[in-house]
């Protein structure tokens, strides 16, 4: 079959037949997510939880919402795991090839429109929900992506499941022309209460500044919560306790490749 | 009698100017013409031992049922009109079951007779609408109820039920025509620290003494409750009169 | 032309209206675990009471202690939930009138079963477990489904944290069937102090993964003196 864009749709037909048979589809990993943006004096704070849940069981503790898009463009994703990963990268790359054509600094429209010309094709089948931040010749730029390929504009913005708790911090917080040191505090305290109200969003608070020539990426920049209690009375498993059934050694070869192929000018190559 | 009682022992729900229901009263002299029952109880169980009159040659003594099995632990004595006990009875055993059913262990005894002299009072009742279980007058039964409660502080019990509603509980205890003596004869032969066996000779004893036949296997019904119910067959009646 | 209708109750099809969209349940999560003992009985649940992804409240308790030898835990919907516990709450003291002695942890569970079986067809969407100390003050502990089907065993869990929890506790308890034959020792072995790390340790550890199970968690201690209760802050977010 000859590939009309970068998926590959051979097994639509297939997977349809066997839902209506009753096959359950496999279970997306979503990142629940509280993700934010804002604009302030000198450039854009983006932030997210770094939760990523599977139904109602957490599948990642601690992982990476905020994508890099350019040097001076990221972007906060919530949705399907995959899409986001993949449409940022995607993105990514493209500009990355953009910039070696044109030898210009990408602009954050750019990537904007990229992103909602993929999203409208796909017709919100590609769920990514997308928080576009980024400092560019024009100044600081703030996009809210819809799955869908709607997009906004805006100074201040939230996303995901968490985004009405993160909103709520913002219409009370937020002012125009914030400083760098209140924008990070503003961000930090609306993920904080995305991670805290809302069950999709939880364990830390990562937060990336984008200023002009400056990105200051801070993964885990609030640590919150350890785990409350530790057992008094670990369980300890003696050597022995898996039975062993059978038993075989293999001798395994130690040289190292650096040492072999350094073999000849450092030693004589061992030939036997 | 009639002179002084006339008018007020005519509705089952109508007290006198003494205050009086008469027809309860009645009832509870019907239990004096009927058969002899008695209870004695120990530490390890409780013996009923009733009289059967056979009044005839004819008549087949197996076919008098004086002493009943309401649950594993819980059996009944009767005297009166045991045929007012058959209901009592059924109910009994319907009540019993139903709390086995809804708790999964057997019915507190003492429940068991509060739930037989509830229905006992429930004469005069819906007067008007005979399906729903109306009944016209008294039960003219008495029961002694004897029993195993399996909580702690529990064992053998032995409660004495009349038709008036009234129950109480007992060590040793006769009902019937006979009661009054065997009242005395109890009072005076029973010890707390009897052995099953020593109740089984005391309440036969007793029995006998008020009994105008002589007793054989086929004119007594022995039963005991220790913990289990269980109906003498006539081998082991025959066992304890050995005894007397 | 006959006269329509003021409501048709079916469509144009025929076919009864339907309300896809609206059902009378919903699961406000939460975990429970009990644990029996020789000469007591661990029971705890989370506090946590969620729809979808929202938080109702943080200190919510899912016990309803019938006296200080019997405890009934219960996870799922909490409207169903205190409509049951109002019911049995009701019973208990109604049976100790009647019977003028305290219910038993077997008699409970029996009446908990037949309650729950009544509505076999529009169930307390509940999830329960009935704990305390038995005749011979040995732990109890009944596991149910929601229409009252229920087993005695050595420990359960139940609620959000189910999937969780109970395969620890299987490895970590290793209670044998009460069924088996020849029988064998199904209820834990294990010290008290022991027993209460390792239902601490389980909560900890579906709080981490469990995105119903959290904010605290209550323990309750049953031993033949009586119940004592321990509160453990679990992770909020």
């Amino acid at each position: 079959m000859v590939a009309s864009g970068p998926f590959d749709f051979d097994l639509c037909s297939r997977n349809a037949y066997l839902e209506s048979k009753g096959v359950k589809p496999p279970r997306l990993t979503k990142t629940g997510t509280t993700i934010v943006g804002l604009i302030f004096k000198d450039g854009v704070v983006l932030g997210a939880d770094t939760r990523s849940t599977s139904d109602t069981t957490v599948a990642d503790k601690n992982c990476e919402k905020i994508h890099f898009i350019a040097p001076n463009i990221y972007c906060c994703g919530a949705g399907t795991a995959a899409d986001t990963e993949n449409v940022t990268g995607m993105v990514s790359s493209a500009l990355e090839l953009h910039r070696y054509a044109t030898d210009r600094e990408s602009r954050v429209v750019t990537a904007m429109t990229m992103l909602k010309s993929h999203l409208f094709r796909y017709q919100g089948h590609v769920s990514a929900a997308l928080v576009l931040g980024g400092v560019d010749l024009r100044g600081p730029h703030l996009f809210t992506v819809y799955p869908h390929g709607s997009t906004d504009s805006l100074p201040y913005a939230t996303m995901g499941s968490g985004s009405l708790n993160a909103m709520a911090v913002f219409e009370e917080g937020y002012k125009e022309g914030l400083d760098r040191m209140g924008a990070v505090k503003l961000v930090a305290r609306a993920i904080r209460s995305g991670i805290f109200n809302d069950l999709g969003s939880g364990s830390n608070v990562d937060v990336c500044v984008i200023t002009r020539g400056k990105v200051d990426y801070m993964r885990n920049y609030e640590y919150l919560m350890d785990k409350t209690v530790a057992r008094e009375t670990p369980v300890v498993y003696p050597p022995g306790t898996a039975p062993v059934l059978k038993e075989k050694r293999w001798k395994i070869n130690s040289t190292r490749p650096s040492e072999a192929a350094a073999g000849g000018s450092a030693e004589a190559m061992d030939v036997s | 009698m009639f002179l002084t009682r006339s008018e007020y022992d005519r509705g089952v729900n109508t007290f006198s100017p003494e205050g009086r229901l008469f027809q309860v009263e009645y009832a509870v002299e019907a239990i004096k013409l009927g058969s002899t029952a008695i209870g004695v109880k120990t530490k390890d169980g409780v013996v009923l031992a009733v009289e059967k009159r056979v009044t005839s040659q004819l008549l087949e003594p197996s076919s008098i049922e004086k002493v009943a099995e309401v649950d594993e632990h819980i059996g009944v004595a009767m005297s009166g009109l045991t045929a007012d006990a058959r209901t009592l009875i059924e109910h009994a055993r319907v009540e019993t079951q139903q709390h086995r059913f809804s708790y999964n262990e057997p019915m507190p005894v003492e429940s068991c007779t509060q739930a037989l002299c509830d229905l006992a009072l429930r004469f005069g009742e819906n007067d008007d609408d005979e399906e729903s279980g109306g009944m016209s007058r008294p039960f003219g039964v008495a029961l002694l109820i004897a029993g195993w409660n399996e909580a702690e502080g529990g064992g053998a019990v032995l409660y004495q039920t009349d038709p008036s509603g009234t129950f109480a509980k007992f060590s040793a205890k006769a009902i019937g025509s006979g009661s009054e003596g065997a009242q005395t004869a109890l009072q005076e032969g029973y010890r707390p620290d009897l052995t099953l066996a020593e109740a089984e000779v005391l309440a036969l004893a007793t029995l006998k003494q008020v009994m105008e036949e002589k007793v054989t296997a086929s004119n007594v019904d022995i039963a005991k409750v220790a913990p289990r119910y269980h109906l003498y067959t006539q081998a082991e009646i025959e066992a304890v009169i050995e005894r007397l | 032309m006959a006269y329509q209708m003021a409501t048709p109750a079916h469509s144009a099809h025929g076919a009864p209206r339907a309300h896809p969209s609206w059902s009378p349940y919903d699961n406000n999560g939460g975990t429970c675990v009990a644990v029996a003992g020789q000469d007591y009985c661990v029971v705890a649940a989370s506090t946590r009471m969620s729809t979808g992804f929202s938080i109702l409240k943080r200190d919510s308790s899912l016990f309803l202690q019938l006296s200080d030898q019997l405890v009934i835990v219960t996870a799922g919907f909490q409207a169903d939930s205190r409509t049951l516990h109002k019911t049995l709450q009701t019973r208990y003291v109604q049976y100790q009138f009647a019977h003028r002695r305290p219910m038993s942890v077997g008699a409970m569970a029996q009446l908990l079963g037949n309650t729950l079986y009544y509505k076999r067809f529009f169930p307390y969407y509940t999830f329960n477990l009935c704990a305390g100390l038995d005749a011979e003050g040995k732990g109890a502990v009944y596991t149910y489904d929601a229409v009252g089907s229920h087993e005695r065993v050595g420990f359960s869990c139940q609620g959000s944290g189910k999937d969780l929890i109970q395969p620890v506790l299987d490895n970590q308890l290793k209670a044998a069937s009460p069924l088996v034959l020849p029988p064998e020792e199904w209820m834990t072995s294990l010290p008290l102090a022991e027993a209460v790390d390792l239902v601490k340790d389980a909560f900890v550890s579906a709080g981490e993964r469990d995105i119903y199970t959290g904010d605290a968690v209550e323990i309750l201690i049953i031993t033949k003196e009586g119940t004592r209760k321990e509160v453990i802050p679990l992770k909020k977010d």
